[in-house]
């Protein structure tokens, strides 16, 4: 009788073991080439945070021009590492489950080269002055087919594997990477070829341009994120999902509000009045879809009486869902358009419109959601496809509290400071350099953040390595952020 | 939920969004037709299509390359959306000895010849609608000059003028070149960084971004169809 549920254990642990070798290498090469372009992106973006209070700052190079180094620092963010991260975790999730092997890593591979070239030759074109000027989509024109082609033939295996998937059931992670794959090569293709290939009126092509930040955001990003910590906190607290139905309310609340939501960027100009009005409301609303899953992920880790483990999957994990909690907050508290018959009114979207508050609010789901979710994945998965455990705890302690003491520095102060910065924007009886001195001391605690960053992602970045170096621990037991838990004292072992 | 059911319902939810924010503006703002103007509300007839003059496209794309955009705004919103028309000579002047109140929000209209309204990110430094109103208005003050010679100026250093001591604006001076004079001394030569040889001289990126700056000049009447400024009370009985 018992032997039945073993013999399966047995298969089922070799079927994952296949899945892990099969996606070995592709699944390495993009975790450790966006950490090196994370690595790259957080230089830019201390190199430009300087500029913002310090302009004498290497100003007679060309190349580092603030207008050139602050787009190349998002443009290597997005693509370069929130692309990559996503990739690599989301072809090892959908393969494990859908239990499938994968049968494309060449192919996903060689993909994924080219993409690394792309963004590299995309970077180069905006800091060398060829960028396109459109937030977010600075790359110069050639660069986008071949980052399109390359997503394309990275994901299309995972799209297969869900197809051939045995049994027909689907887990709420699966919707979540599914849609994410299909809404972002239509969000990427529509505004490309609406901007690129053809002419149309050109604040239209701002508003697209606007629209496209916030579907990448909320309809990319995001939807990886939830996915991700979908899976990962069944998994590492052994409890199931509190509400299957609230799963379903967060997905499709999700999916049916965070199209609309995006053009509130141009309020006040000159396109029909209600794009702009329609795009705030869709974003406060998409508090709901956000507050809706994380709460739901969060009762899943909080939900047992034991004592949750120290898992550093799970620190990580747990922090980006309380990055989505606050980007909830922050989704309502920027963009309430106020009265409009009373313009003395209460209006965060006139403060915030223009204000550093709108880069708290990217990097707050770039970094502080989306990001610390991946880390979490990447502790996760990294043991598992290279058979070793993660070196030490102390790296992975240094890590997490120093990104989510510099994130929190830069999203709050953001976030704060662009109220500060709205409101001498629209004191129209001071003279206009108020505005400067507002911003001065937040962009000067948002450069010390992002060296906290840097600092932590350090520790990243070495751990990575020496683990894609082969030489973490061999053993039984994960690495754990509680050292009491960590048995045998793996240090004396020669990790060989 | 099948896979069939599951991507129709993404393709609906977002379908709808997608044409009704994205597709049918794009297309319906595409062709934006001229303004007829009439006599009776207008008190002239032709039609409303301003023409720009200047290096618009050349400049509008040194200004994208070199991230203008990002701390500088092209937009005066009407008084709905914030108090950018209250700022003197942001959106035209209050008091125009000639022309009366020449202040006006941002129109369709004003992004002729660009692909792309640089609408921006941030507002680190000052809107530049009416950037060349501004610098006619410094030019004045000054009792004569040129207003190229004052953006060459700031655009090589930003902090060279006293008053914008501290303005955070980037230094482009990778868009001049120091040329060996040759007889007669340039005449956009910079008044300052040159020796007895040498002059500082605009690149033709810098020339092309000036032309597209002292394009921006916003406080011609627009048509009645345009004007939504509320109706003065008083003057309308007088």
């Amino acid at each position: 009788m018992s032997s039945a549920p073993s013999a399966t254990a047995t298969s089922d642990a070799t079927l994952r073991a296949g899945i892990d070798r099969s996606l070995r290498h592709p699944v390495m090469f993009f975790l450790t080439s966006g950490a090196a372009w994370l690595a790259v992106s957080i230089v830019l973006a201390i190199i430009s945070s300087i500029k913002l209070h310090y302009p004498e700052f290497m100003d007679d190079c060309g190349y580092f021009s603030y207008g050139r180094v602050f787009p190349a620092h998002l443009n290597t963010l997005i693509y370069g590492w929130g692309f990559q991260a996503a990739f690599g975790v989301l072809i090892w999730l959908m393969a494990r489950m859908s239990r499938q092997e994968c049968r494309a890593a060449g192919t996903i591979l060689t993909a994924g080269h080219v993409w690394n070239l792309a963004v590299l030759l995309g970077t180069v074109g905006i800091l060398r002055g060829s960028g396109t000027g459109m937030p977010w989509m600075e790359f110069p024109t050639f660069v986008w087919p071949g980052l399109l082609l390359c997503y394309v033939a990275i994901v299309v295996w995972s799209f297969i594997q869900f197809r051939v998937r045995d049994g027909g059931r689907s887990y709420v992670s699966q919707w979540y990477l599914l849609a994410a794959m299909i809404w972002f090569p239509w969000i990427f293709v529509t505004a490309n070829v609406l901007l690129n290939c053809t002419s149309g009126h050109p604040v239209m092509a701002a508003a697209i341009n606007a629209w496209f930040k916030s579907a990448l955001m909320f309809l990319f990003f995001i939807p990886v994120a939830l996915g991700t910590a979908y899976y990962l906190a069944p998994k590492l607290t052994g409890r199931p999902i509190p509400s299957a139905s609230f799963a379903r309310l967060g997905f499709w609340t999700l999916a049916v509000v965070a199209p609309w939501a995006g053009m509130q960027k141009l309020a006040g100009a000159p396109l029909p009045v209600f794009l702009p009005y329609l795009g705030a409301a869709a974003t406060v609303l998409l508090a709901v879809p956000l507050a809706v899953a994380s709460v739901n992920i969060l009762r899943t880790i909080f939900s047992g009486e034991e004592k949750l483990p120290k898992s550093p999957a799970l620190h990580f994990t747990l922090a980006g869902l309380m990055g989505v909690l606050l980007l909830a907050v922050a989704a309502i508290a920027l963009n309430l358009p106020g009265r409009l018959q009373d313009p003395s009114g209460p209006a965060a979207l006139k403060l915030t419109q223009f204000s550093i508050s709108g880069y708290g609010f990217e990097i707050l789901a770039l970094y502080g959601c989306f990001s610390f979710i991946m880390f979490g994945a990447v502790y996760f998965i990294v043991p598992r496809i290279t058979c070793r455990e993660w070196i030490s705890s102390r790296f992975i302690n240094m890590h997490f509290f120093f990104s989510a003491y510099g994130i929190v520095a830069i999203a709050f102060g953001a976030l704060f400071g662009g109220f500060m910065q709205g409101s001498a924007q629209e004191a129209w009886l001071q003279p206009w350099e108020t505005v400067t001195d507002v911003v001065r001391p937040y962009a000067a605690m948002s450069t010390f953040a992002w060296c906290v960053i840097l600092f932590s992602n350090v520790f990243f970045f070495v751990h990575l390595a020496l683990m894609w170096l082969h030489l973490g621990l061999r053993g039984p037991n994960p690495t754990m952020l509680d050292s009491s838990t960590n048995l045998p004292a793996p240090a004396t072992q020669p990790s060989h | 939920m099948s896979l069939r059911n599951f991507i129709l319902g993404l393709s609906a939810s977002f379908g709808l969004a997608w044409l009704f924010v994205v597709v049918v503006p794009f297309v319906r703002m595409r062709n934006l037709e001229p303004i007829t103007l009439s006599k009776e509300v207008d008190g002239v007839t032709g039609v409303f299509y301003p023409k720009r003059a200047g290096r618009i496209v050349n400049g509008a794309k040194v200004y994208a390359e070199n991230g203008c955009y990002l701390c500088h705004t092209q937009l005066v919103r009407p008084i709905y959306a914030g108090n950018d028309l209250y700022r003197p000579d942001w959106g035209g002047l209050a008091k125009d000895s000639e022309r009366g109140d020449t202040r006006r929000e941002t129109n369709a209209y004003d992004f002729e010849g660009e692909t792309f309204a640089q609408i921006g990110s941030t507002r680190m430094g000052p809107d530049l609608s009416n950037l060349a109103r501004r610098l006619d208005a410094a030019v004045a003050a000054k009792g004569g000059g040129d207003p190229a010679a004052l953006l060459y100026a700031h655009l090589y250093d930003p902090r060279h003028n006293p008053e914008l001591r501290k303005s955070t604006c980037p230094a482009y001076r990778f868009l001049f070149d120091r040329h060996e004079i040759k007889g007669q001394p340039s005449i956009d030569a910079l008044p300052f960084g040159g020796d007895a040889n040498t002059e500082l001289v605009p690149s033709s990126d810098a020339k092309a971004l000036v032309s597209y700056l002292l394009a921006m000049r916003k406080d011609q009447p627009v048509p009645a169809a345009l004007n939504f400024a509320p109706i003065d009370k008083k003057a309308a009985s007088r």
